[in-house]
């Protein structure tokens, strides 16, 4: 029962002072928390009123953006019996742009009256260096913590190195605890090499004018392989950092809180700039930077089927592992075998360094000089922005022993085992004798010379026709054969007696010789000393006709008779006339 | 007068060739001295004054070699060789200096009816067919004309038959010299000189690049226009170079 009585009596004493309370004066007003404030500063609004109402309309904040709000709060409270009460609508305002704004009037109901709110100025200035807000611990890792890109080159020539260093500056007042990459960028269109970072220092340095500390992440070099305007993908991190608040322990040490942050560096564009057209080399291979070139081999002087090492090598700095070295041309009768890559090449920041080597190995198989001619090698230097030709010089590898190379000519082979030569052929000593003859051409075939040649003994063919018709005409002719064979064998024995033709003496005394000398002759018998009958019976002997040898036995009567008997120019003749056509007959019958 | 003139000039060149001797023998000198320079030099002056010989070309050839100038010694040397065919030192020396050449041709292989007729025209030189034909149409007009002059029809029948026989080798030496000729006249060797030579699709800087040849490649000249000359390579390739890049070999 007495319970009951209290309770009645405490809600009495509720009630009684409820009652109290509102018999205080209602307000309603706006609070600003500043007056003037800096662009990039941000301002609060409360509207703050000491009795519960509703329909709470806000002004139209005109210059400025509402970030936050509105956020509804109320507090009640009692101290010494008061009871104290306020409800608060608040908002986060960031300006828009500078100059004065009037925030106008809201309006409340309390109770069923409407109240209103004064209207207030704000000035809003240039941006202020401390924005002195009270930043969130998002802000304040926001601005303490920045992952720069940093790019050596924006404008660098196609095959250029480049270097892209990324470092995370941290603001002294926070604490970095742990950073994940969320996303790895990736460099297309170029060539990239990775340079590890094997230890983080935390390193001292300015960013944007003021003391940072910073860590170098990512190392990157890079040889863009397209000309024209790249993208390098930003980098980003999610960093958890660890931001001091403005409360304090129990020993005034700065709390601390947690707070995870994305960062990235921002998107670089990178200007490629083509290698220019003039003056470009035919030799020219891709290589930019600055090289030397060497060609080398291991001997000069071999002998045949044994091997040397050929090594062309480019060293110096550039994109040594991006272009081709250049082959050498070597005399087709040697064999070479596929070269071996070598390459020593060390990647720093200002780009790769070291050398690239090819090495050929070569076997001649004959003996024999065999020059390598020059090899030429170009490269664009990008600091002078010219192009640069090395040339190797000549080397004559000179093979001294070994079997020749006889696919020329059909010579003996010199690889005969038993040869007794065993070297093979030498080079052959110049020739001793000069045979020197006049310059020009004088083709025998086809000149006038080879067809007179040629056609003349034709001739001759004709004419031997003609020689033998002719002699077959004169044997045809009887007649004129005998006299002929008659005139001939008188030519032939009686042409002393014809000489003698006159004298009488003389002409008989030739004649008769003549007819004997003629019987010696045929008959092979000295007739001389015979007598007409022996003569006559020698004759009938080889048949003679009977008219023919008294012809010829008259006559050497009337030889005999004429040396005592004048004897007349005539009777000569026809004694000379009669013999040669009795030794005509004589000599058809013998 | 004219006579005086004549004998003058007689007497001149006369001198002249007996100076080339004594060049020859400075030259033999010196290349033997090791002055291949010296040596060359002599040699091109004995052509100059109008005289040749296969052993000049040949030691011209030997003086570039020892040089290490590949497309003048093949030059001498393949000249040499129309002067002397199959000499063997000559051959010798010029598969020397081949071995220097960077280009690597492969021969096209010859059909058999093609190796038949080229190993019987080449079996005389064209002058040699000419000869031959001379004497074997002597012989057939001795022949026929002691066929004609025969009495017995036995001896008669032989000179016959050997004479048309003659006749008909002299005919076919006369035909295969002139073949021989044409093939003489059509085959125009030249050597490479330049470095390296680009043979183009077309005589002119704009066509395209067919295959490039080396220094010391022996090369056959077909046709002419302006400046570039159409070329065969051994395998059977054709195309224009630049007529500056190379030396034709029948140049005498």
């Amino acid at each position: 029962m007495l319970r009951k009585v209290l309770l009645i009596l405490t809600l009495l004493f509720f009630a009684l002072s409820l009652q109290a309370q509102d018999e205080k004066a209602v307000s309603f007003e706006m609070k600003l928390s500043k007056k003037k404030l800096g662009i990039n500063e941000r301002l609060r609004v409360e509207f703050v009123m000491n009795q519960d109402g509703d329909h709470f309309t806000p002004p139209e904040f005109k210059g400025f953006k509402v970030l936050m709000g509105p956020l509804q709060s109320i507090s009640q409270s009692w101290v010494n019996g008061v009871r104290s009460y306020s409800k608060t609508y608040s908002y986060t305002l960031a300006p828009t742009a500078r100059g004065k704004f009037t925030i106008g009037q809201a309006t409340i109901e309390i109770k069923g009256k409407t109240y209103k709110s004064l209207a207030k100025q704000v000035e809003v200035t240039v941006a202020v260096d401390k924005p002195n807000d009270q930043m969130t611990v998002y802000d304040v890792a926001d601005e303490s913590l920045y992952l720069v890109a940093e790019v050596s080159k924006s404008k660098p020539y196609l095959n250029e190195g480049l270097s892209v260093v990324y470092k995370l500056y941290v603001a002294p007042t926070i604490n970095v605890s742990n950073y994940t990459p969320l996303d790895n960028p990736k460099y297309n269109n170029f060539w990239s090499q990775d340079i590890p970072v094997t230890t983080r220092n935390v390193k001292n340095g300015t960013f944007k004018g003021k003391p940072f500390r910073y860590v170098v992440l990512k190392r990157v070099v890079l040889y863009p392989q397209k000309s024209g305007t790249l993208e390098i993908e930003p980098l980003s991190l999610e960093v958890t950092v660890d931001v001091p608040t403005n409360k304090r322990d129990f020993f005034g040490r700065k709390l601390y809180s947690q707070t995870n942050k994305t960062v990235s560096a921002g998107r670089r564009t990178i200007n490629v700039k083509p290698l220019p057209e003039e003056g470009k080399p035919a030799s020219f291979s891709g290589a930019v930077g600055n090289f030397d070139f060497e060609v080398t081999t291991s001997k000069t002087s071999l002998n045949a089927s044994e091997s040397l090492q050929a090594k062309v090598e480019v060293s110096g700095k550039g994109n040594l592992k991006l272009f081709q070295l250049p082959e050498p041309s070597l005399p087709s009768s040697l064999e070479v075998y596929d070269p071996e890559f070598d390459e020593k090449v060390r990647t720093n920041l200002s780009g790769t360094t070291g050398k690239v080597s090819n090495s050929y190995t070569i076997v001649p198989e004959f003996r024999g000089k065999y020059p390598i001619p020059p090899i030429v090698f170009s490269y664009f230097n990008p600091k002078t922005e010219k192009y640069e030709s090395l040339s190797s010089e000549e080397i004559i590898i000179n093979v001294v022993d070994g079997p020749t190379n006889n696919a020329v000519g059909n010579l003996p082979s010199a690889t005969n085992r038993q040869s007794v030569v065993g070297t093979g052929d030498q080079f052959n000593f110049i020739k001793l004798t000069p045979d020197l003859t006049t310059i020009g051409t004088n083709h025998f075939i086809g000149s006038r010379r080879f067809w007179l040649w040629l056609l003349l003994p034709l001739l001759l063919i004709p004419i031997a026709i003609l020689v033998r018709k002719k002699r077959e005409a004169i044997a045809d002719d009887v007649s004129g054969n005998k006299i002929r064979r008659a005139n001939r064998l008188a030519r032939k024995y009686l042409s002393t007696a014809k000489k003698a033709m006159g004298d009488k003496d003389s002409f008989y005394v030739a004649l008769e010789k003549g007819l004997h000398n003629y019987l010696k002759a045929k008959l092979k018998i000295e007739t001389a000393e015979f007598s007409k009958d022996k003569i006559a019976v020698l004759l009938n002997e080889k048949e003679v006709e009977p008219t023919t040898k008294d012809g010829f036995i008259g006559l050497l009567k009337n030889c005999e008779q004429a040396r005592y008997s004048p004897f007349s120019q005539v009777q000569m003749q026809q004694d000379y006339n009669k013999a040669s056509e009795v030794i005509s007959y004589l000599d058809k019958q013998l | 007068m004219k006579q005086l003139v004549s004998i003058l000039i007689l007497f001149i060149s006369i001198s002249g060739f007996a100076q080339n001797d004594a060049l020859f023998k400075q030259a033999t000198a010196a290349y033997n001295a090791g002055e291949y320079d010296k040596a060359i030099e002599n040699y091109s002056e004995i052509l100059e004054n109008g005289q040749h010989s296969a052993a000049l070309y040949f030691n011209l050839g030997n003086s570039h070699y020892k040089l290490n100038q590949i497309a003048p010694s093949i030059y001498y040397y393949e000249k040499a060789l129309l002067l002397k065919n199959n000499d063997s030192e000559i051959l010798n020396n010029l598969s020397y200096a081949r071995n220097m050449t960077i280009d690597a041709i492969e021969t096209l292989p010859e059909n058999t009816i093609t190796e038949f007729y080229n190993k019987l025209i080449g079996l005389f030189s064209f002058n040699q067919w000419g000869y031959l034909a001379i004497v074997f149409m002597c012989l057939f007009v001795l022949l026929y004309i002691a066929f004609y002059y025969f009495n017995y029809a036995r001896r008669k029948r032989i000179a016959l038959i050997s004479s048309i026989l003659a006749l008909l080798i002299s005919l076919i030496s006369i035909v295969f010299g002139f073949m021989a000729f044409n093939d003489y006249k059509a085959d125009q060797p030249a050597i490479v000189f330049a470095d390296e030579v680009i043979v183009k699709s077309e005589p002119n800087k704009r066509s395209q690049e067919v295959f490039r040849l080396h220094e010391g490649t022996k090369l056959q000249v077909s046709e002419e226009l302006n400046d570039w000359t159409k070329i065969q390579i051994a395998d059977g390739q054709t195309g224009w170079l630049n007529s500056e890049q190379i030396k034709l070999l029948k140049d005498f």
